[in-house]
């Protein structure tokens, strides 16, 4: 666009500068007064409460404790969003039929932000690790049956002429032409729902859970622990961050040893 | 009033000092209302050096000049035709070829007769209203030539402009330019690794070879073309069967496969 | 890749091919709806609601009242908050996409603070917006804001950075100024991915808000849902649901609606 790329030099440079008006801004702005400590804490105190929490327990448990049961309920609901959505899809992809029963349904469901699905969840699941589950599966399902779909319907139609020829039969040509050529935009689909089923774990211990880090955050919200909470995001933001680099990695890897750019 | 030139101009791409050298030592100067065209093999750089008249990019060492004045920047004086069109897919051909009027500042009545004209010259009356993507490839090119023409540019810039077309559309596109050129010439300074366009479109034409880019034979055309009066032949084909045509197009081939790497194509 | 999953999450699946299989399957299942529920009770109506008592809810929400009000004004309201918070998302975000798109500094400058916030779901600031701004409006602006706003910079910035070079190219060489270049080449030839973005945005933004009003609120479908819950009222909270599709629906084929009529050239340059 607007000229070359920048040195690496230059905008190595100037990314540190914005950091740190960032935090400069942040700390002005509390170690003044103008914004009140009780709504704001400094940077220096949300960095203290977050290592305190790593040992010292709040609402019941430490913060890797809360982590800890926050990350199992997301890996049951993604894992769960996976086994039935990639495999609902690759079938949809092949079989007409049940891609034309499946489509109107699951396009009518498509506009329930998942969240909303929390007082059923809780109604049917209860709102200990069932509910939940429920909440972030209603949060991963799309990408994964979206993209397992696209993957298996939009096959380069020479490669499924080819299997035919050969006298390929349904399993085989889904599990040997359609899978595998599905496999990139599969994992594309298993990022995106990994980051939306992140999200709606935040939202489903923020409304319903006795445990997690959304519940203790929504806990310190109550007693005013305005770090707390602020401890909570910055946790919340580096697992999330984790699961995305990991997925990324993943992906790279699976790419490259297909021979596709990464 | 509308000269180019090119003295010792050498272009590295890449960090200085490890770059790759992609035009070496470019003597070319083409005067004014002179058609000339440039033929090598892909990668030779050819397009460098249109780019660099353009003003899109820079010389690493000498100078690139158009009427005596070094090119620093893009701008109306010298218009570009480029092969992928390059329209704008959201205005309509009226406001694609409106654009550089506006951007002169004419008033409307002024940019309207241009505009209309623009239009005749290119036979594009009845489409004055569509979109690009409702055009042909050969209909979008018109109206890229149209858009450049009607700035009244100093010298036009053509970027390979019919190497996207099919062959049939790009034999008429080929008689029109040469109609258009002969009874309104401009200073063109035309690209193309086609060796037949070449030698029919242009006054001079200049052989490049590859690795590094460097100018090696510059043929004049166009006192051939005026003592076997190629222009009586109103058809491309009449044309390439003279043997004038035929001698200079095996010339040039003979010139380009001489070099090495051209061989193994 | 990313764009033709973005194009999967909006446009659905392929188009339905056999509009009859589409009624027949939804005939289908609310057969199958009354069945379980009514005729052999296998569904009791502490998990779903009957047919029967669905109707009994939205015809109560609707004369007396649920949660403080009828349910338009829950819906009017909870629109309301949606179209203020997404409209501020893309009044900011839009315009700053653009720019880093366009300027490489720019980019240079907005990224880390972007790339350290940007994993932080939305949802997350629910809890500090409610503690700087309370329970009301202003808590669920920001937090729409704050969800919609990553999409609208994003898929601006996508946009410039995936302009032809030539289409560029050719507006320098036609001696286009800087402010003409902005308006009539650049966002023009962005607006696709811009609104990709802003269909994402759209969605972002209903998703926080039902979440921001089931985590407090006085008013709102999300409310709504909130207070069927704690009743443990199964046909109320179909309705809550049922009301929140259908707005998201709605404001989808609004945004469809804007969106066909400003890209008309490339929707026809497509098919």
């Amino acid at each position: 666009m607007n000229g070359q790329a920048l040195p690496l030099k230059e905008s190595m440079l100037l990314g540190l500068l914005s950091l740190l008006l960032f935090l400069g801004l942040w700390t002005v702005l509390t170690v003044s007064g103008i914004v009140p400590r009780q709504f704001l804490p400094t940077p220096l105190e949300v960095a203290s409460r977050f290592f305190q929490l790593l040992t010292s327990p709040f609402a019941g448990a430490t913060l890797p404790t809360h982590l800890a049961a926050s990350f199992k309920r997301y890996a049951y609901g993604v894992l769960l969003a996976a086994a039935v959505g990639v495999p609902l899809g690759l079938l949809m992809g092949w079989f007409r039929l049940l891609d034309d029963i499946v489509t109107p349904i699951f396009d009518g469901l498509r506009f329930i932000a998942p969240i909303a699905w929390v007082p059923f969840a809780a109604l049917w699941f209860g709102t200990g690790i069932g509910g939940p589950i429920m909440i972030i599966f209603a949060g991963a399902f799309p990408p994964c049956l979206i993209n397992a779909y696209r993957g298996a319907r939009f096959v380069e139609p020479r490669l499924i002429e080819a299997a035919k020829m050969l006298g390929t039969n349904d399993t085989r040509m889904i599990m040997e032409v359609l899978l595998p050529a599905a496999v990139p935009s599969i994992i594309a689909g298993l990022r995106v729902s990994a980051g939306l089923g992140w999200q709606s774990l935040v939202g489903a211990e923020l409304i319903v859970a006795a445990a997690g880090v959304g519940f203790m955050m929504v806990q310190a919200q109550g007693s005013v622990q305005t770090a707390t909470v602020m401890t909570g995001m910055i946790a919340i933001g580096i697992v999330g961050m984790i699961i995305d680099v990991l997925l990324r990695q993943g992906e790279g890897w699976l790419r490259r040893r297909r021979g596709l750019e990464a | 009033m509308g000269s180019i030139s090119f003295s010792h101009v050498d272009k590295i791409f890449g960090p200085q000092g490890s770059g790759v050298k992609a035009l070496d030592n470019i003597n070319l100067d083409i005067a004014d209302r002179e058609f000339v065209a440039i033929v090598g093999p892909s990668g030779c750089g050819k397009t460098t050096c249109l780019r660099m008249v353009a003003g899109f990019e820079a010389a690493s060492a000498g100078e690139v000049k158009v009427n005596g004045k070094t090119v620093t920047a893009p701008g109306p004086d010298r218009a570009v035709v480029f092969q992928q069109f390059a329209l704008f897919p959201w205005k309509t051909v009226r406001e694609n070829i409106d654009l550089g009027l506006r951007n002169k500042n004419l008033p409307l009545a002024e940019r309207d007769g241009l505009i209309s004209s623009a239009l005749k010259l290119m036979s594009l009356e009845s489409h004055a209203d569509a979109f690009p993507h409702q055009l042909s490839g050969g209909m979008q090119q018109r109206v890229a030539i149209a858009r450049a023409y009607v700035l009244d540019p100093e010298v036009l810039l053509m970027d390979e402009p019919f190497g996207a077309l099919d062959a049939q559309t790009r034999v008429v596109m080929q008689e029109e330019l040469v109609r258009l050129a002969r009874r309104n010439p401009r200073t063109v300074l035309f690209i193309t690794h086609a060796v037949e366009e070449a030698v029919y479109l242009a006054d001079r034409v200049a052989i490049m070879t590859r690795r590094p880019g460097r100018i090696k034979e510059v043929l004049d055309i166009r006192s051939i073309r005026e003592a076997e009066g190629w222009d009586r032949h109103p058809k491309i084909e009449d044309v390439m069967d003279l043997e004038s045509f035929v001698h200079l197009r095996t010339h040039i081939w003979k010139t380009l496969r001489e070099e090495k790497d051209f061989q193994h194509v | 890749m990313l764009k033709a999953l973005a194009g999967g999450l909006f446009l659905g699946l392929a188009p339905g091919r056999k509009p009859a299989i589409k009624v027949a399957t939804l005939a289908a299942l609310i057969g199958l709806w009354f069945l379980l529920t009514t005729v052999t009770g296998a569904v009791t109506g502490g998990r779903f609601p009957s047919p029967a008592e669905f109707w009994t809810s939205l015809v109560q929400i609707n004369t007396r009242g649920y949660a403080g009000a009828g349910l338009v004004s829950h819906a009017l309201h909870s629109v309301k908050l949606v179209a203020m918070g997404f409209l501020v998302a893309i009044a900011t975000g839009v315009p700053l996409g653009l720019w880093m798109g366009w300027s490489r500094k720019v980019e240079a400058l907005v990224n880390p603070v972007f790339l350290i916030i940007r994993p932080i779901p939305p949802l997350a600031w629910i809890p500090l917006a409610i503690l700087w701004l309370g329970l009301g409006d202003a808590a669920k602006i920001m937090v729409i804001w704050f969800s919609a706003f990553v999409p609208s910079v994003i898929n601006a910035f996508t946009g410039v950075r995936n302009i032809d070079r030539p289409v560029i190219e050719a507006a320098r060489m036609l001696g286009t100024p800087r402010w003409r270049l902005i308006s009539e080449v650049i966002a023009p030839a962005a607006s696709p991915m811009i609104f990709t973005g802003l269909r994402l945005s759209l969605q972002a933004s209903w998703t926080t808000l039902v979440a921001a009003e089931l985590v407090g609120a006085l008013v709102g479908v999300g409310f709504v849902l909130n207070m069927a819950q704690q009743d443990i009222y199964p046909g109320m909270i179909l309705v809550g649901m049922l009301t929140v599709g259908l707005l998201g629906w709605g404001t989808t084929v609004l945004l469809g609606m804007a969106e066909r009529r400003a890209l008309a050239w490339n929707i026809a340059a497509r098919d």
